[in-house]
């Protein structure tokens, strides 16, 4: 169920959108003599596109980040295709449980802007976010991430930025050196930042990390002196240098890169040596990964190539700072002006 | 190295608590009873699942043992099609049950026979090795309750029960048949096992709503302080089934419908929901209060049983237009069968906090519904304002119910009067829900991995202790006497209705009436 569209988009007037929104399917609920729908929301999830699908696919996401994590969703479109400068629809993602009656429901606000008005939707969007909840950023406007962003994409990213609890991006696409740089001067401005690239690492981070928890293994890390990380890309992406910088930042091992063929794109192995025993984590194929050590041992484990919303409900999962993270990047930054 | 310099063990600088789950350490588990239901539906699927999520450490074994003949590669296949069978919400997954798999073993042996925990402690030995389990050792006891005590000398008189790493032992319900068996069985533990090593099982505690009780209460500042004598009325708890008795006709003859839920579960759920704060979230504070509530409630004289506890037995009933049995009617139960499979008890809390409030307990067989559910019903406010138009005319409401709901859908929804749009002030009950499944879409861990990963983690808090169980017995054991010495005109319900007119005519007396879920 959707509006039409809110021209000026005035938090006052989309608010109002929303208002007559939930009285209609409060009608519907009306008409069944008993409770339909369910409103919720614990965050308000602003989302920054310049995808050509006009905010579709962030649309779906939010959709989908519902179940866990119902929020006020507004999908920021920015297109030079846009007919006017700021334009709003409202709309109310719905599901229903199997087997019950009720649906729950979540509202959702999408704001197209021409690219020389996303700086000025500031005021909007402090009008529309939830009243007493966290406010997280995710920006998918990917040019606006580039080194080559235009003055107004930076004005029109900082702008969000100012009301966010939170900024989520993902540089899986992007060169590692200027998208730490980017993430670096946020952080200096006291900004909360995650990266998706480093989300879609648990998998590899958690049965790592499991094995030192062995009693039979305490005070064994720190003789692990090399690190060895395999990936298929020509350059170390963000993520294998996440990976190096998490496992290396502890005791400042060495750390080597090297390029393999693997079952899929992106990380394929990593390597841990001590003098006494080698430990190897390796993609096996497109859905197992296989640990295994000198010392004997071999376990497999199940590997779901993790889509967006399963990468976002994580990490919606994390409001606050993330320190595991922050000490993995402040190494994997040393590491990539390192490299040559 | 002097004994006063040890080292100190290094942190584990990979850890990362916001993300992964909480970390149990290495551990080999030694079920008892492993070719029974319990470990084909539960256990071991329970254990898989935790293996396929990461959440128990990668040193880790089971070790079956049961008197049917089995070798290592033999239970594999049996817990296979099991686990593949039960697993509840999960996908099986090939590649990672072989790694499991490579973690299960088997000892075929008798409990009665002491060369099986020779093999058994062999077995423990080679994996202690082989999976780098550190030692440490969890024994579940899956049997027949009558082989606990047996079970559990022997461990002690093959010095199972000590090692290199701790021991704990976790045992299932019931716990005694009676006060005196209870605490007899407690001695004989005692003997062989440490109170801290023993890990009584109560599935209801493990639920997420339960635990979620706590919460509720604890974390939030507004419900606290009406949760008392001034502002609740009385309290209703439910554990009604649908189901007879599905083949456990024996068992449950034996046991009946208080012993088989209200002195355990059912106690333990209204301990949580009437317990003082802790005054730290802890394994000892929370059972403490826990223990000091049950130890609260009044223990009925023999010649109260008839006003405060009603007993009731199906008879047979249409649903659905199936014929159902009634109980005496089902296979292995004697056709003059004396036995509850409907208790109802009507408790009072002697404390400051609860003094003069009902807890209706009830719990039944071949119910209309399955449902479990907690109904907190505030009284009235002291000055009746408004009436709410019923088919009968006019009444003053109690509209403040708070419900929780344990199973089948777990949530929490408060009642509470709002005006009805339009002129004229009607006013109309509405309901403000949570829904667990909504709120938190992920799904939520069974009662069984809760459990077990606490146990191996060393958490006691949701299992019962000592004290409780003794002290749950000892509320309900003055009814079972007075039951055992009855003789009812049973059947009084029919199946598939909410029970004996004598459980409604209780409530009546005090101006109550039973919820319908």
């Amino acid at each position: 169920m959707s509006s039409a569209v809110i021209f000026p988009a005035q938090p006052e007037q989309i608010l109002k959108g929303l208002g007559k929104l939930w009285t209609s399917l409060g009608e519907e609920e009306k008409q069944h003599g008993k409770p339909t729908v369910l409103r919720a929301c614990a965050m308000t999830l602003i989302v920054a596109t310049d995808e050509a699908d006009g905010g579709f696919s962030a649309s779906q996401t939010i959709s989908e980040l519902m179940r866990e994590h119902p929020s006020r969703g507004i999908v920021l479109s920015v297109s030079g295709q846009a007919e006017k400068s700021l334009e709003a629809r409202v709309l109310a993602q719905c599901w229903k449980p199997f087997g019950k009656a009720q649906q729950i429901c979540c509202e959702q606000i999408e704001i197209t802007a021409r690219p020389e008005s996303w700086p000025n939707v500031g005021p909007t969007l402090i009008g529309l976010t939830a009243a007493d909840l966290p406010v997280i950023f995710w920006c998918r406007h990917q040019a606006a991430l580039s080194p080559h962003a235009t003055d107004d994409q930076k004005a029109g990213l900082e702008a969000v930025m100012n009301i966010a609890t939170k900024i989520i991006i993902d540089t899986s696409a992007l060169q590692a050196k200027p998208a730490f740089d980017l993430i670096a001067s946020w952080q200096g401005q006291g900004r909360v930042v995650a990266d998706l690239e480093w989300t879609r690492l648990t998998p590899w981070r958690e049965p790592l990390a499991h094995i030192f928890d062995n009693v039979a293994r305490a005070n064994v890390f720190s003789k692990f002196h090399t690190i060895e990380i395999a990936h298929t890309d020509e350059r170390p992406t963000p993520s294998a240098l996440y990976v190096a910088g998490w496992l290396s930042a502890p005791n400042g091992a060495k750390v080597k890169f090297s390029r393999e063929q693997g079952p899929d794109a992106g990380l394929y192995r990593i390597t841990l040596q001590s003098d006494a025993e080698t430990i190897e984590f390796e993609r096996s194929s497109r859905d197992c990964m296989t640990l295994r050590s000198t010392n004997g041992r071999e376990r497999k484990y199940n590997y779901e190539n993790a889509g967006l919303a399963a990468l976002m409900t994580e990490e919606l999962s994390v409001l606050g700072p993330d320190g595991a993270f922050n000490a993995a990047f402040d190494r994997a930054r040393e590491l990539v002006h390192e490299l040559k | 190295m002097s004994a006063l310099v040890q080292p100190v063990p290094e942190v584990n600088p990979l850890q990362d608590p916001l993300r992964f789950a909480r970390r149990v350490p290495p551990c080999a588990v030694v079920i008892f009873g492993a070719s029974g239901d319990l470990s084909k539906r539960k256990l071991l699927p329970s254990l898989y699942r935790l293996f396929y999520e990461r959440r128990i450490s990668p040193n880790f074994a089971v070790i079956g043992s049961s008197r049917t003949p089995l070798s290592d590669d033999r239970f594999r296949d049996v817990m296979k099609e099991s686990v593949s069978n039960f697993l509840e919400d999960a996908p099986f997954d090939e590649d990672v049950w072989k790694s499991f798999a490579q973690c299960l073993f088997y000892v075929p042996g008798d409990l009665n026979n002491p060369a099986s925990y020779d093999d058994l402690r062999s077995k423990l030995d080679s994996v202690e090795k082989s999976h780098q389990t550190g030692g440490n050792v969890l024994f579940y006891l899956s049997t027949q309750p009558s082989h606990y005590a047996e079970a559990i000398l022997e461990l002690g008189k093959h010095n199972l029960n000590h090692g290199s790493g701790w021991r704990r032992v976790i045992i299932e319900k019931p716990f005694g048949h009676d006060l005196n068996s209870a605490r007899r069985l407690n001695d004989e533990i005692h003997k062989v096992f440490d109170e801290s090593e023993v890990y009584r099982i109560d599935h209801y505690l493990g639920k997420e709503t339960v635990q979620n009780i706590l919460a509720f209460r604890f974390g939030n500042s507004m419900f606290e302080p009406l949760w008392n004598r001034r502002y609740v009325d009385h309290v209703q708890i439910t554990a009604a089934e649908s189901i007879g008795v599905e083949g456990r006709g024996a068992y449950y003859q034996e046991a009946g419908a208080l012993r088989d839920m209200i002195q355990n579960h059912l106690s333990q759920v209204m301990a949580t929901v009437a317990m003082e704060p802790p005054s730290i979230f802890d394994a000892t504070n929370v059972r403490d209060e826990r223990a000091k509530l049950l130890r609260s409630v009044r223990v009925m004289k023999p010649e109260d049983v008839s006003t405060y506890a009603v007993a009731g037995q199906y008879g047979p009933g249409k649903v659905g237009g199936q014929d159902l049995p009634g109980f005496r009617h089902e296979p292995s139960v004697d056709s003059n069968s004396q036995t509850d499979t409907y208790a109802a008890v009507n408790f009072f809390i002697d404390n400051w906090r609860w003094a003069g409030v009902p807890f209706y307990v009830r719990t039944g067989k071949r119910l209309p519904k399955r449902v479990t559910d907690i109904a907190i019903q505030f009284k009235a406010p002291p000055l009746g304002l408004f009436t709410q138009e019923t088919k009968t005319g006019p009444r003053e409401v109690r509209p403040n119910l708070l419900v929780v709901r344990i199973q089948p859908e777990e949530g929490i929804s408060l009642r509470f009067l709002s005006k009805s749009p339009g002129s004229g002030m009607r006013v109309r009950p509405v309901s403000m829900d949570f829904n667990y499944g909504s709120s938190f879409g992920e799904r939520t861990p069974t009662a069984y991995e809760t459990l077990l990963v606490d146990a191996m983690a060393g958490d006691p808090t949701l299992y019962t202790r000592q004290d409780m169980v003794e002290a749950s017995w000892q509320i309900v054991q003055p009814i079972l006497d007075v039951w055992a010495q009855s003789r009812f005109a049973f059947p009084n319900y029919a199946a598939g209705t909410w029970g004996p007119a004598a459980s409604d005519e209780m409530l009546a007396r005090q101006g109550h009436v039973w919820r319908v879920p």
